[in-house]
């Protein structure tokens, strides 16, 4: 009864006092300890779960009428400044920090009576596609390939927000998108995941990467769920500047199927020889599918598709430098002792941060420093735009962007890039939406041939959630994927 | 195209503040060389006549009252302080 | 200094703005609170913190700008100023690098009643950095945040003045236009209004030469000292065929001389870039036009206007017009008085006493209100003006009303004619041998008699009926 849950499904059992809180959350922090060879989780908040189910418990005893997410145990990615729990941004840096105060997006489900049941491991402050990068160890995503036996990345950088899910240890879960990080390990997990239009949900307590790109979002089994989750995180905050003014929408409520008469773009530039066949294929039927429900599908183009990953490995680095200077072990945080100030801030960067924020950091410094700057940084804010420009166009004519979610599946932990270009190319599909500032989800659409799962993405244009909700339904209903992987780890 | 060379390598580092053994300087040296060759690519678009982008939400940027309400004890911001005095922060002493 | 040198100044001037909270976050301003109260974990950097900005900063800002004679932009942008330092939280300055809020204007400064117009490149908006203290320990310095953050408008003039004395008359100019549109208390002492000095010497005819920042003056006094000390260094070493390396140097109060602090070598690369947690600042044209419209009057317009409406010397304006409150004291007294006896006693016997005390117009112990008082009671002939000194200084001391005092002192002038008459008739019958030599000739006496009456009298006799009626006596 117990078993992969939605946030629905746990609504209902709790409504109709089929299950407690307790129960739930109790049986849910048995399988996180179960499942400690995924390396998920960095703290497990075991406590503060178990007093939260409790108080939701007392209030469905009173006979008060709860909200969809009271009672729903989640768990949120490791960025997430949370009041009096352990925050590491999966970084050796923040080892021992202890916020003493909760970002406005958890703070959101906690008020609708979420249960957080603990961190999510992600890559080192969100810098990956892989998971490697983290200083508590990689995630192994709970899918394996029918070929061999070999653990496999969950994709990143909110890779514990996907294998978490997936692996059911926690119903849904929250992740922060910079150029994919949650739509990438969704699709490698067989997952929902949603990255909001830029400013739709508050920033304000979650650690930066990069700032004009970062966002939070739902990871989760179903598109409902996502629209829930959605819902509660979503809202102005007068504590982040830029946070929309656009008023908050119900999404869960106003979820309708249809696509008919909407307009679907397939961007020209999306296609490549390179593209396994097995995704490409999928992408057909998506098409397929849409067509029939009565979607009117047209070829677009996008012709700045491909200038979109080398601005944002300029933009992303650069905002990075910056947001990752106030690590430097004066007021929170590790500290390195040196023999002056420069010497304990060298020592302190340099044990805090792994070899990927080092390698980010000085790109960002090069990109910056005087001499580059126009040459680099303006050239890439100018890309940007065009980029934004040619989405503008696009959503002229079309309602909404279908596209895969990645140009591969999820790979053995053991491949090592000799060359780190290799694993940017990872984002490439999901990066032009962050820089556009657009609404992109991932859905699960099948398995390959070896058994791994794969995603699609659609996009639409900005703070349209609904229409991108509604069309994610559509193809979710059509495919009915429902689809966990056996656990192995037990 | 630029390579990078040790001293670049060293400037950024330095500016950074991040120590780096010969062997991280000379992995950096690669890594950053490579990224850069990839970034390269957008000298071939031309932007002459585009206005740069660092935000893409439209938006008047938002102000604030003049309000002095914020209040937090300085046990508090001290919480997570590696070393104090005093209610301080402390630092290496620094000579200026 | 060798007259074939020329100095060219140009100067920075921080002034905090007097806004109630931070400039991207709502902790307080407070002067001297204990160290790490005032600090938010937005002003402490704390990981996923995010800048507000404060609209009263944003309005006073405008309105500076305005009271410069300067372009108000519509669109600004905060940028990111990238270094490290242990007062720096973020690891950089929220500050504005191309497009400031406020572009060129200009001022005037008067020396010796010579004009000379100084010009403004810009007014920015930033956040200060908090204070380091290094001599608590031997081994470790003492950070406190509490200025952290707070917001300070950065005035950049031209490199138009040529000493020390136009140096000082500038920083004083913007003081007073800034105190009197009440966005900066000028407070120089609390580090409410510092400057940065930038100085380079050259032959005349000759192009700039390099120059050096003294940095954070805080007195009128250490900008003269070093200026001076500072233009006589740099003569010296391109006397000796050196040359001066572009530096920042901080003034030594005790051995009133400058000292390196950085080279140029080891200046930094602020690797500026727009503040991608904040959206571009943009002006409404009514907005704006709204602030200018409800501007004070400022220390220009009112010094014409003091000489047009009250007939004083550009002198006498300059004075009573430097500082506002000044201004405003003399305007509460002047109401219906005679200028001359109202400039003289403010600017002369009032700002005296201020001086002797140490105290500014605001704390002044006689108010505008008992010194116009005092200027009646001279004016309707009750006492003398010499009388009027001497309750002067009993109102500087004791809470008594003017006429408490003219009557405890029995300073009443005696205008009554008989009661004169009596007098000086005394003093005649006294005195016949010089009453003798003035019927002689020898007119000049007249002021012995009068000076005699009023030590009979100690000074109470109205002087103008005092000195008529001993003419028409002796004349007779
Ligand atoms: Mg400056
Ligand atoms: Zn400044």
């Amino acid at each position: 009864m117990l078993e992969n849950l939605t946030i629905e499904q746990t609504s209902k059992l709790l409504n109709s006092k089929k299950a407690s809180a307790l129960e739930i959350t109790s049986h849910y922090l048995k399988k996180v300890s179960d499942a400690n060879k995924l390396n998920c989780f960095i703290t497990v908040s075991e406590d503060h779960a178990i007093k939260a189910a409790i108080q939701t418990d007392n209030r469905i005893s009173k006979n008060k009428k709860i909200g969809l997410l009271d009672g729903v145990p989640l768990a949120y990615k490791d960025l997430f400044c949370t009041n009096e729990i352990l925050t590491t941004a999966s970084s050796k840096i923040l080892s021992n920090f202890i916020p003493t105060y909760e970002s406005t997006v958890t703070s959101n489900c906690q008020k609708e009576g979420a249960i957080v049941l603990g961190k999510l491991n992600c890559d080192e402050f969100a810098m990956g596609s892989t998971n490697k990068t983290s200083f508590y160890g990689p995630v192994i995503n709970p899918w394996k390939s029918n070929e061999s036996d070999e653990d496999l990345v969950p994709g990143g950088s909110s890779g514990g927000s996907a294998a978490s899910v997936a692996a059911d240890l926690c119903i849904a879960s929250l992740g922060t998108d910079t150029g994919g990080s949650i739509r990438q390990p969704a699709s490698f997990t067989g997952l929902v995941g949603l990255k909001p239009s830029y400013g739709r949900v508050s920033r304000w307590g979650v650690v930066a990467f990069a700032s004009s790109l970062d966002q939070a979002g739902p990871i989760c089994k179903t598109v409902e769920d996502a629209s829930i989750l959605l819902e509660a995180i979503s809202g102005h905050d007068k504590k982040d500047s830029t946070s929309s003014i656009e008023p908050n929408e119900h999404f869960y409520k106003n979820l309708n199927s249809s696509v008919k008469d909407l307009k679907i773009g397939i961007p020209k530039e999306y296609l490549s020889d390179d593209l396994p066949e097995e995704i490409q294929g999928y992408w057909n039927e998506g098409k397929k599918i849409l067509s029939e429900n009565g979607a009117e599908i047209v070829e677009i183009s996008l012709p700045s598709t491909k200038t979109a990953l080398p601005a944002y490995y300029i933009i992303a680095p650069a905002e990075a430098s910056s947001n990752l200077s106030r690590y430097d072990g004066v007021r929170y945080g590790l500290r390195v002792k040196g023999e002056n100030l420069t010497e304990m801030y060298e020592l302190t960067r340099s044990e805090g941060f792994g070899d990927e924020v080092k390698r980010r950091i000085m790109m960002g410094t090069y990109v910056l420093s005087s001499g580059y700057y126009d040459a680099y940084y303006i050239k890439a804010q100018k890309v940007r735009s065009i980029i934004k420009s040619d989405f503008d166009l696009a959503f002229k004519s079309v309602d909404a962007i279908f596209t895969p979610t990645t140009p591969n599946t999820a790979f053995p932990i053991s491949k090592e890039e000799l060359d780190p270009v290799q694993n940017y190319l990872n984002d490439i599909f999901t990066v032009p939406a962050n820089l556009a500032g657009l609404p992109a989800i991932s859905i699960p659409f099948g398995l390959s041939k070896s058994g791994l799962p794969i995603g699609m993405q659609l996009i639409t244009n900005t703070f349209k959630e609904q229409t991108l909700l509604n069309i994610a339904k559509n193809l979710q209903d059509s495919i009915n994927f429902n689809i966990y992987p056996n656990q192995w780890w037990k | 195209m630029i390579e990078f060379n040790k001293k670049i390598t060293l400037k950024l580092a330095k500016l950074s503040r991040l120590s780096l053994s010969n062997s991280q300087l000379e992995n950096l040296e690669k890594d950053l060389t490579s990224i850069l060759s990839f970034i390269d690519q957008l000298k071939e678009i031309n932007t002459d006549s585009i206005d740069p982008t660092s935000n893409s939400l439209d938006q008047n940027l938002i102000l604030r009252d003049d309000l002095a309400e914020d209040v937090l004890s300085n046990e508090k911001l001290l919480q997570n302080v590696p070393e104090s005095e005093l209610g301080f922060f402390v630092v290496p002493k620094v000579i200026e | 200094m060798n007259s074939e040198w020329q100095t060219v100044i140009g100067i920075e001037i921080h002034a905090q703005i007097n806004s109630k909270s931070k400039l991207f976050s709502s902790s307080s301003t407070e002067f001297g609170s204990a160290p790490n109260t005032q600090v938010s974990l937005v002003d402490a950097a704390m990981p996923g913190m995010l800048p507000v900005i404060n609209k009263f900063c944003i309005e006073q800002a405008v309105k500076s700008g305005i009271g410069l004679n300067a372009k108000i932009n519509k669109k600004s942008i905060f940028d990111r100023k990238n270094y490290f330092y242990q007062d720096l939280p973020q690891g950089y300055q929220i500050s504005q690098f191309k497009d400031p809020i406020v572009g060129s204007g200009s001022i005037e400064i008067e020396i010796d009643g010579t004009k000379k117009a100084i010009g403004i490149e810009r007014l920015h908006l930033e956040q200060d950095a908090g204070k380091s203290l290094h001599d608590q320990d031997p081994n470790l310095t003492f950070v406190d945040l509490n200025r952290s953050g707070i917001a300070l408008m950065e005035i950049v003039s031209d490199p138009d003045m040529a000493s020390p004395e136009e140096a000082v008359a500038y920083v004083k100019k913007v003081r007073s236009i800034l105190r009197y549109l009440d966005t900066c208390d000028g407070n120089m002492e609390q580090g409410s209004l510092r400057a940065d000095i930038n100085v380079s010497v050259r032959k005349k005819g000759e192009s700039l030469g390099t120059r050096c920042e003294l940095k954070n003056l805080n007195s009128f006094k250490h900008i003269t000292s070093a200026i001076n000390f500072e233009v006589a260094r740099q003569i010296k070493i391109i006397e000796n065929g050196e040359e001066i390396k572009q530096e920042t140097r901080l003034y030594d109060v005790s051995s009133d001389t400058t000292k390196s602090m950085r080279s140029k070598e080891d200046a930094h690369d602020y690797r500026y870039f727009p503040d991608p947690d904040l959206l571009p600042l943009n002006l409404d044209e009514k907005w704006i036009e709204k602030i200018k419209n409800e501007l004070p009057e400022l220390p220009d317009e009112k010094k014409d206007r003091f000489i047009t409406q009250y007939k004083i010397s550009n002198y006498d304006a300059e004075v009573l017009t430097s500082d506002r409150q000044t201004s405003e004291y003399f305007e509460e007294v002047i109401s219906n008085r005679n200028p001359k006896l109202v400039v003289s006693w403010v600017a002369s016997e009032l700002f005296a006493a201020l001086n002797k005390e140490n105290l500014s117009i605001e704390n002044s112990p006689v108010n505008s209100k008992q010194l116009g008082e005092l200027i009646d009671e001279i004016e309707k002939g009750t006492i003398s003006n010499r009388a009027a000194k001497e309750v002067f200084e009993e109102m500087c001391v004791s809470k008594k009303s003017v006429q408490e005092i003219i009557n405890d002192k029995g300073l009443i002038q005696i205008s009554d004619t008989s009661e004169i008459e009596k007098f000086i008739n005394q003093v005649l019958v006294d005195n016949p041998i010089n009453v003798e030599k003035y019927k002689n000739g020898k007119t000049k006496l007249l002021g012995f008699f009068i000076g005699e009456v009023m030590k009979v009298t100690k000074g109470k006799a109205n002087p103008g009926l005092l000195n008529q009626i001993v003419k028409k006596k002796l004349d007779n």
